[in-house]
């Protein structure tokens, strides 16, 4: 074996590093931290990047918007309610500060739309778009003001069982000399149901409060009836204070009565003389009631459709207004006059309502700024205040001339032009003019206000309203989540850090306090402290640091184990060093990622916590501004869609936001592309 | 297996007692709304207190017992007097008022002198019918949406649904509740813009539901499908569905017998969680389209400033919450024998 034995002397040695320094050598790659590192990655993800981007743009807004626009959020303008959101020209036929209105009845006599809201009628009679007529459905009681023609249905009130009904015109003065005639034409029953037609009769009743003329008649017979039919005076408030009884109680005499036509189902016009009948009876005159009579059939509903009632005379008679006052034609019209108390002509003991009565309805768009900033209606201006307008070089005007030499020289001039002047009629000096102007100065604008989301109930600027209370919701969020983020590093740390008992006992508070639901929390510190802004950040700072806590307790768990804490601690490394020097450092990118995460929760828990009327106070906020506009999400939609738009913006782009950050400190993902 | 069954049973009870215990404190630590009414009714509500042990009641006035809660008429010259009992003296007789009786006090605005749990009972239904009705639409839907997006990742498809549920997910519940809202009952006028009422007849009602399990299962949807496709996704990359696939399995039996089965394991318990919940409403959803459940009996009982329905309210929230993390966290075990809950080491 000894012949295969190598040998090695030192000289077969060389040595490498002979007389070489080692240094440091410079790494090819370029150094990098951790967050520049995450910073990189996190601009890879592109969404993240258009979240963050439309984040920050957000914030940027909710800081600058309050400052930038003017209009006063804090006081209520209730002239200014309900603007239309503006941002283009109006006519523009978008975004434009305009309104559409459909199907809306229209009001005949002025030639407006019916709206109850206020408006200039020149400004929407421009805007009218189309008018339809359309058929009303059967009315009760209540006939639609702006409604015309239609027959009377005059039935007996199903509330009241089994009585006959009654309908009563105001008394009228007849004579037999006169030639007075009725006729009442009776509706067709096209669109009503037959079997409910009632068996009915049509009669005069005698008035009890006898005239002069009626003196040779034996008319007054029973002496309780004068006292009755005063009672019975058909001018009846409303239909509810009658007292159908008393009608019903009437005992007629044949003498007081001339009957037209007897109980029957006939329903053919009739053509009645009654100067005719009276002169038959042996009477020369006659204060009558008109009397339309229902026979009621149990509880049954029964009515008749009265068309038409005309009562002429002769040209002799002289109560030919009181006759025109009783006749009817248009039956809406009747329903709607004998609505009236002070004005009625006909009283009912039944029910009376409007069958088949016409109605426009038109579509129009409503400029809502020029309704309520536009153009004042002619007003009155005394000398004395043109001449400070002309002193201050507002405009220059020249009385000699007249209401033409009017030249407006500055917006600040309350008026856009001159329509008439009066001089005094001795000294011919000027008295006073008059002219029109536009409302917004009067409200003290110096231009046409703009309101880009319009405005809300009470007048405030909906745009400036939004991002006011976003700033206060970030405000919050952004307070709430550093005390959060601070408190819940340090419980954390010492539960993960320490472990044992101390981690125990401080895992049970938090599982307890967890188990609270947030609502529950919420709603007990707001009842005690009351519901403002220091309230809502104890409360959500309760009940939002465990979640840091926990995810800090993890990652200390996670790394506390490592070597390189080993190696400091052998190093004689404090626990203060090992926490904060050591163990934090490596598990901030989570936790950074929690507390980003925790500002839009905050922001929807203010909000919830408003719809259950909750809601911060004193503050603007953008919970009780959506919860005071849900009720109007009918009518004036775009009050509760932009604010809902814009707070679904900022939880989407948070949420890419966080999501991009989550991914780019996720150390497990570091070093992979 | 059982003894930590239990041990988490217990430890339930114990959290829930202590934080039932603290908000009964703290709810009858608020100012003592005196109720206004007419003397028959206080009368009444003051001597059920009495009875339960809240109030005592004199024949004359005292002065050691803090503000005269009420004091009923004089009758032939003898009247009486109420006052609060102290709050911790309060609280063991609620206790035992709970324990022996079942006994959770009464209202005392909203509907006087009706029992809490009358109240509650009259309107849980409500709430559990339309969760029911909710849970049975999200969590097929969410499933396979959430499937459908993780068996086609990285596509059209995927992208699509993901972003579709971040958006979805992110929209807070009155936004989304306010759009569909507009859209389906004030512009399109297909659906009733309120809960009908009991007496409107079946078809009307069914319409009224449309639009709370919608808005109500969205959420869930989202939530599903996130959860669902994460899980997928993680059980697809993972070392024995390969080992399927090499072994000669087809796509399909690769996905349908390994990869689904392991990924319902963590999906599934939370379904179960989420059946508890049905027990609760949703406050918002309750109050904003006037469903008479018990999420809107809090709004209520806050607004009539009735604090013992809040408080049985609160309590009713507290347990379906407690109960719903101890059932997802226990049937983990059950359904994967892997997980060993509250093995040591």
């Amino acid at each position: 074996m000894a012949d295969r034995q190598i040998e090695f002397r030192s000289d077969d040695f060389q040595l490498v590093q002979n007389d070489k320094i080692i240094t440091d050598v410079k790494l090819d790659t370029k150094p990098t931290t951790f967050f520049k590192d995450a910073f990189r990655r996190f601009c890879k993800n592109k969404s993240s990047v258009v979240g963050a981007i439309i984040l920050a743009i957000l914030v940027f807004m909710a800081i600058v918007v309050p400052f930038l626009i003017p209009h006063d959020i804090e006081n209520v303008h209730s002239d200014e309610a309900f603007l239309a959101p503006k941002v283009f020209e109006s006519g523009t036929g978008f975004w434009d500060g305009t309104r559409a209105y459909k199907q809306v009845p229209y009001n005949r006599q002025e030639e407006v739309p019916a709206l109850s809201d206020k408006y200039t009628p020149a400004a929407i009679r421009k805007s009218l778009i189309s008018l339809t007529v359309d058929e009303e459905p059967t009315l009760q009681d209540a006939a639609n003001s702006y409604a015309f023609g239609g027959t009377v249905m005059f039935q007996t009130d199903a509330k009241v069982e089994g009585k006959d009904a009654y309908l009563i015109s105001k008394t009228v003065d007849f004579n037999s000399k006169d030639g007075y005639a009725i006729e009442i034409l009776f509706g067709n029953e096209d669109g009503v149901q037959e079997s409910h037609l009632a068996e009915y009769r049509v009669f005069l009743r005698g008035a009890t409060d006898a005239s002069p003329l009626a003196a040779d008649e034996p008319e007054p017979e029973e002496p309780e009836e004068p006292a009755e039919g005063e009672e019975a005076n058909p001018l009846f408030d409303e239909e509810e204070e009658q007292q159908p009884d008393q009608i019903e109680t009437i005992e007629l005499s044949s003498d007081q009565i001339v009957m037209i036509r007897d109980f029957s189902t006939d329903y053919s016009p009739i053509s009645f003389d009654i100067s005719k009948a009276l002169a038959d009876a042996g009477l020369t005159s006659m204060k009558a009631q008109i009397v339309f009579e229902i026979r009621a059939v149990n509880d049954e509903l029964r009515y008749i459709l009265i068309d038409k009632v005309t009562l002429t005379a002769g040209s002799k008679a002289k109560n030919k207004d009181m006759l025109a006052a009783v006749s009817f034609e248009d039956g809406n019209e009747m329903v709607l006059v004998s609505n009236k108390a002070d004005s009625a002509y006909w009283a009912c003991s039944g029910r009376k309502g409007v069958h088949n009565a016409s109605i426009y309805y038109c579509d129009f768009v409503l400029d809502t700024y020029m309704l309520i900033y536009g153009d004042t209606d002619l007003q009155s201006y005394a000398a004395s205040v043109l001449n400070k307008w002309i002193e201050n070089g507002w405009c220059s005007y020249d009385y000699t001339v007249g209401p033409e030499s009017f030249v407006k020289l500055k917006d600040d001039c309350p008026i856009e032009h001159v329509e008439s002047q009066t001089l005094n009629s001795r000294t011919k000096k000027l008295l006073e003019i008059t002219g029109s102007g536009f409302k917004y100065k009067k409200l003290g604008y110096s231009s046409m206000p703009l309101h880009i989301l319009g405005t809300d109930a009470t007048g405030k600027d909906l745009f400036k309203r939004a991002f006011a209370s976003l700033r206060t919701s970030l405000i919050l969020g952004i307070c709430t989540s550093a005390f959060c983020f601070a408190f819940g590093l340090i419980w954390g740390s010492i539960s993960g850090y320490f472990g044992g008992n101390v981690d125990l006992f401080m895992e049970r508070f938090c599982e307890i306090l967890s188990g609270v639901p947030w609502i529950v929390i919420m709603t007990l510190c707001i009842l005690h402290l009351g519901n403002n802004f220091f309230t809502f950040f104890l409360a959500l700072c309760m009940t939002g640091w465990m979640g840091t806590a926990a995810r800090t307790r993890t990652q200390f768990y996670r790394f506390k184990g490592r070597e390189y804490v080993l190696a400091s601690r052998t190093l004689g490394s404090s626990d203060m060093r090992l926490i904060f020097k050591h163990i934090l450092p490596n598990s901030m990118g989570t936790i950074i990622t929690s507390s980003v995460l925790m500002i839009p929760r905050v922001i929807f828990s203010e909000a919830t916590l408003a719809y259950l009327n909750l809601g911060l106070q004193g503050q603007q906020s953008f919970g009780v501004m959506m919860s005071t506009n849900q009720p109007r999400l009918d009518k004036y939609p775009y009050l509760v869609i932009f604010p809902a738009i814009i707070i679904a913006l900022m939880m989407i782009s948070f949420n890419l936001f966080g999501n991009g950050l989550r991914d780019a400190f996720n150390p497990s993902l570091k070093g992979s592309e | 297996m059982w003894k930590y069954v239990l041990k988490r049973i217990g430890l339930a009870f114990l959290t829930t007692f202590i934080i039932l215990s603290l908000t009964f404190i703290l709810v009858k630590l608020l100012p003592f709304e005196k109720k206004a009414g007419d003397d028959k009714v206080q009368t009444a509500y003051y001597d059920k207190q009495y009875s339960l042990g809240y109030v005592i009641r004199t024949t004359h006035e005292v002065d050691d017992h803090g503000d005269l809660l009420y004091r009923t008429p004089e009758d032939k010259g003898r009247y009486f007097c109420y006052y609060q009992v102290p709050v911790m003296e309060q609280y063991g007789k609620w206790l035992s008022n709970v324990v022996t009786k079942w006994d959770w006090g009464y209202s005392k605005t909203y509907q006087p002198n009706v029992a809490a749990s009358t109240i509650i009972m009259s309107r849980i239904g409500y709430s559990i019918r339309l969760n029911i009705i909710s849970v049975i639409f999200s969590v097929p839907i969410g499933i396979l949406l959430g499937i459908w997006a993780a068996l086609k990742k990285n596509t059209m498809t995927d992208h699509t649904i993901s972003t579709m549920v971040m958006v979805f997910i992110s929209i807070p519940s009155f936004v989304l509740i306010s759009f569909v809202l507009r859209i389906f009952c004030y512009s399109l006028d297909w659906l009733p813009s309120t809960w009908p009422a009991d007496t409107a007849p079946f078809w009307a009602r069914a319409k009224g539901y449309i639009i709370p399990v919608f808005c109500l299962s969205f959420g869930s949807i989202c939530g599903y499908c996130r959860f669902t496709r994460a899980e997928l996704c993680e059980v697809m990359e993972s070392d024995y569905l390969l080992l399927a696939r090499t072994k000669g399995l087809t796509r399909r039996q690769a996905i349908v017998r390994h990869a689904l089965k392991n990924a319902m394991v963590p999906i599934f318990p939370s379904i179960l969680a989420e059946f508890i919940g049905i027990l609760g409403g949703s406050m918002i959803l309750e109050s904003l389209y006037g469903i008479p459940g018990i999420g809107k009996l809090f709004v209520l009982s806050l607004n009539y400033k009735d604090y013992d329905i809040l408080f049985v309210d609160m309590a009713i929230f507290t347990t379906i919450s407690l109960l719903a993390g101890v059932v997802l966290d226990l049937s983990y075990g059950f359904i994967d024998p892997r997980i060993r809950m509250g093995a040591k080491k």
